[in-house]
């Protein structure tokens, strides 16, 4: 057969199972390096600290960890949070990202190496990230071959959509959640595949990692059993199924009851019900297979069908009606808001408040996976040809996760690693296919005539026929040198061997394929190359500028190109930290409770973690109220200060201004006779100027955001330069509280809530009497009734 | 011998002003099965400022001529929960009216309020008797939910003396398709079974899917984008934002794209003459780089801040 280009015929099948398998090991350090170091810009552009929100609180309870160990982790009650409720810490979170920390840090310091927990926080994501390469380059492995799966590992490495959740410094619970959710995934594969309890075992101890490190855990829990489902629906059903789901779901669900948090909801509720139904279902469906075996009546068989189909419907009725009881909880609003859109907007504004949990357009998906987002479909089909047990896995995942990445952006992050495998196996395809060096014997003249009947045939005829399962590598290899001797010795061997194990299902026809000459192989070659390199151009790209920033700390470019620094989160709540008294009570938005709570150390009202739906409204209707009113919910809650983020001066969009409108809709959930959005709306419009509503006007929000803001302008007009609108002059006043601290870029001001008037008067009447104008003669107002009250 | 027939033909109107306003209001609340048609006169004797009721108005254009589409689609909604609250006991019903006015029946009570748009209810709380408001302002209602029945019951209920005994009426429609499309799969699985064990229907399905969700078809579905903007453009601004024909065209896009591979992968090998096959690697090549080349080229329109670009 002739060969499109000389391959090289003197070596030793060991020598090239030796180097290729060297190759791979330096491949694999090689992509390892490359995501741990794409991950960096954010240290090297700003410094190393946590960035964000979330990871201030998971980088707070480390250090206690760190510090105090972790049987007092465990019992940790923070008093400062949700103040004067105080939290629960130990009970209330996935502990598995501080317990991580927590085990490098003993060993690197049992080690004498004295390395700060802020370090180990910091790169911790970075670090997981090679992990994460390794376990989907198995994972890939199991799907096809090593190199669709170094290929699976360069792209999960380097993609966006998980280095957005993984930079140094993002030290959130995604950052080793994905590694874990690969690894459990490989493991699972594995189980499946070989029937192993051993497997089954590893995939259920890493599972309840999972569960221990993030609420996304349900994705795994109910993707094995969907799976599992599937392929009972498919007619296959076997022993090793049964062996690897049994051991997997028994010991992994016993293991994730451990988690505090979790507690008794594996049995309780809806989400974890898909498993327990299926794990029923398989013990049915295995027991009517070893009745079957042992009995012969045909009658007997039908009687035994009715009653796997019975029994698994009285299954399926009573969940449902324990559901309806209420033994079995309801599926929480959070997962149902992804099947009914619309109803997390509905009733509970504060999940879709939250900009993560906004639906995705298509340049995301296009921005945080390139080119993958196009060959991704390619690789689910090349799966449909081959169509093993765990490429229907793949599949399944597939639609799921793109369906989910669609309906929040967050899920995107659950949709890469399905895009990396999938796309790495048609990308690899093609490459086997194109690098493959033999060529088909060129037909004669008759047949020639003939071919473009035939090929129509041969590929339509190849897609109706069923492949048959794949019966091991070893027969497919026999008959593939059946059918074509390859050039080229024992590389050339490997090479094909390579190539057409990729389309092995096809292989029950032989037919010839390959590739004619040189210059055909070249181009795509040459195209497929250029779209790789510019993958890693634009994945460069977008991490440096767009995935980069910590959030604390904003740069900008100044006119001569060089980075200037805006640090005003941190000025301020240093402030807080050196000016205040440590009990001083910090209201300000949820957002910013964590970084409050880690930064300045000081008590707040609400803070990311939204659990208390009523406490959130309260702050809501604070700052969504004129100060009248808002001063007693203040006093009540003994607020020392109130901190708003203001954009308006140097254009930073994602200030209170711009979230006022949640805050006015979650406080109005919960008092709508007192709040209603339509009253910040000036015909329709919401605005910040002197067309502004009077409610708008009046707010807290509104008085602390402006407070002042006109004069800085001096006789100039005022404009805020987020909202692009001019400010009036006269700006508002305020009375009940006193401007304390407002940052350099003004973006964080601070206002302390003044005490009751030493002569008992209420504070506006106070105010006017100060500023020399004339009290009224109005009744008294009795404000001060209205703490007490 | 005229005044007597006089005196008969005011005689109506006397004994109507014998009846307490409020008894008026309930005749013709029943008259109109829980719900007042108004207009001017009977608008400024339901919203009397010495009211001892309270009272949903529905201010609305339904006539054709007026072209208020929302007005037609929330009609039945208000009529519905106007039903619904006929329902309740006598006592707590007469202390709450519904009722419609319609913008060719008062327009002038339009312009007294100053009511610019419509459909709007207000809610005019009592201000005398047991059920009393210390608020004086009517309360407006607002269709942030949309113009569904379920809501509008549920807000108004806040202002009414008991709940309003709203029900979704039971979709009949929907659960008897179910219920007629159950015998007619069965009837037909035999023909559709071959269909359904078929591998590439499902691979079909799968990728179709898949392309579609990653176009952001679930954006246009929860933001309820328009399918094109306004003068028929069809790329929305911005980076976070598209419109219902971008699915459409970034589908194709992505489609066109991995077809070219998988041309590439699967067919062109199995092409067994050497210019045949020749070409058909040029030509999906071709197609796989300038489809590409589209792509980066629509991407740079909604980000224009992306630095890289190929040909054009």
């Amino acid at each position: 057969m002739p060969a499109a280009y000389p391959l090289p015929t003197d070596l030793s099948p060991t020598t090239v199972a030796n180097t290729a398998s060297l190759l791979r090991i330096i491949a694999l350090a090689l992509i390892s390096s490359a995501a741990i170091a794409s991950r960096l810009f954010a240290v090297i552009n700003f410094e190393s600290i946590i960035h964000e929100f979330d990871p201030w609180f998971n980088y707070r309870a480390t250090r206690v960890l760190a510090s105090k160990g972790f049987y007092e982790f465990w019992n940790w009650f923070d008093p400062t949070a949700w103040y004067p409720l105080g939290r629960v810490v130990g009970g209330t979170i996935y502990p598995g990202l501080m317990a991580t920390s927590g085990v490098i840090y003993n060993i690197l310091h049992a080690l004498n190496l004295p390395v700060d927990i802020r370090n180990i926080c910091v790169l911790l994501a970075p670090g997981f990230s090679a992990f994460t390469a390794w376990a989907t380059y198995m994972f890939t492995k199991e799907m096809k071959d090593e190199s669709a799966g170094l290929l699976a590992a360069a792209f999960i490495g380097i993609v966006p959509g998980y280095i957005s959740r993984s930079v140094a410094g993002s030290y959130d619970n995604e950052a080793i959640a994905i590694f874990l959710l690969m690894f459990t995934f490989f493991a699972w594969i594995k189980a499946l595949k070989q029937g192993s309890a051993f497997w089954g075992t590893i995939a259920a101890v890493f599972y309840f990692y999972m569960v221990a490190a993030w609420g996304g855990y349900a994705f795994i829990t109910n993707m094995i059993p969907l799976h599992v489902l599937v392929l009972m629906l498919m007619g296959r059903f076997t022993s090793r199924l049964y062996v690897a789901y049994s051991s997997w779901y028994a010991i992994g669900t016993l293991a994730s009851m451990q988690v505090p948090f979790v507690g008794f909801q594996p049995v309780r509720t809806s989400e974890h019900m898909a498993a327990l139904g299926v794990f029923g279902l398989l013990q049915i469906v295995a027991f009517g297979q070893l009745v079957r075996a042992h009995v012969s009546s045909k009658q007997f068989q039908g009687l035994l069908f009715a009653a796997v189909v019975f029994t698994g419907a009285i299954g399926f009725f009573g969940i449902v009606g324990l559901t309806y009881k209420g033994w079995i909880a309801p599926w929480t609003g959070r997962f149902y808001s992804l099947w009914d859109t619309g109803y997390a907007k509905k009733y509970i504004p504060i999940i879709a408040s939250v900009s993560e949990h906004q639906p995705t357009a298509w340049p995301s998906f296009f921005m945080d996976l390139h080119f993958l987002i196009f060959l991704f479909p390619a690789g689910v089909v090349m799966c449909f040809r081959t169509l093993r047990d765990e490429h229907i896995f793949v599949i399944i995942y597939a639609v799921v996760a793109s369906y989910f990445a669609g309906v929040m952006v967050r899920l995107m992050l659950t949709l890469t690693p399905v895009v990396c495998v999938s796309a790495a196996v048609a990308l690899s395809s093609l490459m086997d296919a194109y690098l493959d060096p033999t060529e088909p014997e060129v037909e004669d003249e008759k047949k020639e005539s003939s071919t473009p009947a035939s090929v129509v045939a041969k590929s339509s005829t190849s897609t109706t026929t069923p492949a048959t399962p794949a019966t091991g590598k070893k027969s497919k290899k026999s008959k593939d040198k059946e059918t074509s001797a390859p050039a080229g010795g024992v590389l050339g061997e490997l090479v094909s061997n390579v190539a057409s194990s990729a389309v092995a299902a096809n292989s029950a026809a032989p037919t010839q394929k390959g590739i004619f000459g040189l210059d055909t192989r070249v181009v795509v070659l040459l195209n497929t190359i250029g779209m790789l390199l510019f993958f890693v151009v634009h994945c460069t790209w977008v991490t440096s500028n767009a995935y980069s920033s910590p959030s604390v700390v904003l740069s900008s470019t100044n006119s001569d190109g060089s980075q200037h620094i805006i640090d005003d989160f941190r000025e301020a709540y240093y402030w807080l930290r050196q000016n205040t008294a440590e009990d001083a009570v910090v209201m300000s938005w949820w957002d910013y409770g964590y970084q409050i709570a880690g930064m300045a150390d000081r008590p707040t009202l609400v803070d990311n973690n939204t659990w208390n739906n009523t406490h959130i409204a309260t702050v809501g209707k604070a700052m969504s109220s004129p100060e009248e009113i808002a001063y007693p919910i203040l006093r009540k809650h003994d607020v020392s200060y109130v901190l708003v983020i203001f954009g308006g001066l140097i254009g930073y969009s994602g200030d209170d201004i711009n979230k006022f409108l949640w805050m006015v809709r979650i406080a109005q959930g919960v008092w709508p006779d007192e709040i209603q959005e339509p009253n910040y709306f000036n015909r329709g419009e919401y605005r910040v100027d002197s067309e502004a509503s009077p409610a708008m006007r009046d707010c807290l929000m509104y008085k602390m955001s402006y407070y002042r803001f006109a004069e800085l302008f001096g006789s100039q007009q005022a404009v805020d330069r987020v909202r692009g609108q001019q400010v009036p002059a006269q700006g508002p006043t305020l009375d009940y509280l006193d401007e304390a601290f407002t940052s350099e870029n003004w973006i964080v001001r601070i206002y302390e809530v003044k005490k009751d008037d030493v002569l008992g008067r209420d504070l506006k009447i106070a105010n006017a009497f100060d500023q020399g104008k004339k009290r009224k003669r109005t009744k008294p107002t009795s404000r001060r009734k209205a703490i007490s009250a | 011998m005229r005044w007597p027939l006089l005196a008969l033909l005011f005689l109506p109107f006397s004994l109507a002003a014998k009846k307490s306003a409020h008894e008026q209001l309930v005749d013709l609340a029943a008259a109109g099965n829980g719900l007042i048609k108004l207009n001017e006169k009977t608008y400024d004797l339901l919203t009397s400022s010495k009211r001892d009721w309270s009272a949903s108005i529905h201010f609305t254009a339904l006539s054709p001529q007026r072209r208020c589409a929302p007005c037609k689609e929330f009609d039945p909604s208000f009529t519905a929960v106007a039903r619904a609250w006929a329902g309740v006991a006598k006592e707590h019903r007469d202390q709450h009216f519904f009722a419609t006015l319609d913008f060719d029946d008062g327009y002038t009570v339009f312009q007294k309020i100053g009511m610019a748009s419509a459909p709007a209810v207000h809610v005019y709380p009592a201000t005398e008797g047991p059920n009393a408001s210390a608020k004086k302002a009517p309360f407006t209602f607002d269709f942030q939910h949309g113009f569904e029945a379920g809501p509008l019951a549920e807000q108004l209920s806040v202002h009414t003396p008991v709940p309003i005994p709203y029900k979704p009426p039971f979709d009949w429609s929907r659960w008897g398709s179910v219920a007629s499309l159950i015998p007619i799969v069965t009837l037909i699985f035999r023909f559709i079974k071959p269909v359904l064990q078929n591998r590439w229907v499902w691979a079909a399905g799968t990728v179709l899917t898949s392309l579609v969700m990653t176009s952001g078809y679930m954006f246009t579905r929860i933001r309820g984008v328009p399918y094109v903007g306004p003068n028929g453009a069809w790329i929305a601004q911005g980076f976070q934002n598209q419109f219902g024909q971008e699915v459409q065209v970034v589908t194709l896009v992505y489609g066109v794209l991995a077809g070219s591979f998988l041309m590439l992968i699967v067919v062109t090998p199995r092409q067994m003459s050497a210019v045949r096959q020749r070409t058909q690697v040029y030509l999906w090549t071709a197609v796989n780089f300038l489809v590409f080349n589209i792509l980066i080229s629509l991407f740079r329109v909604k980000n224009p801040g992306y630095p890289f670009k190929l040909l054009i």
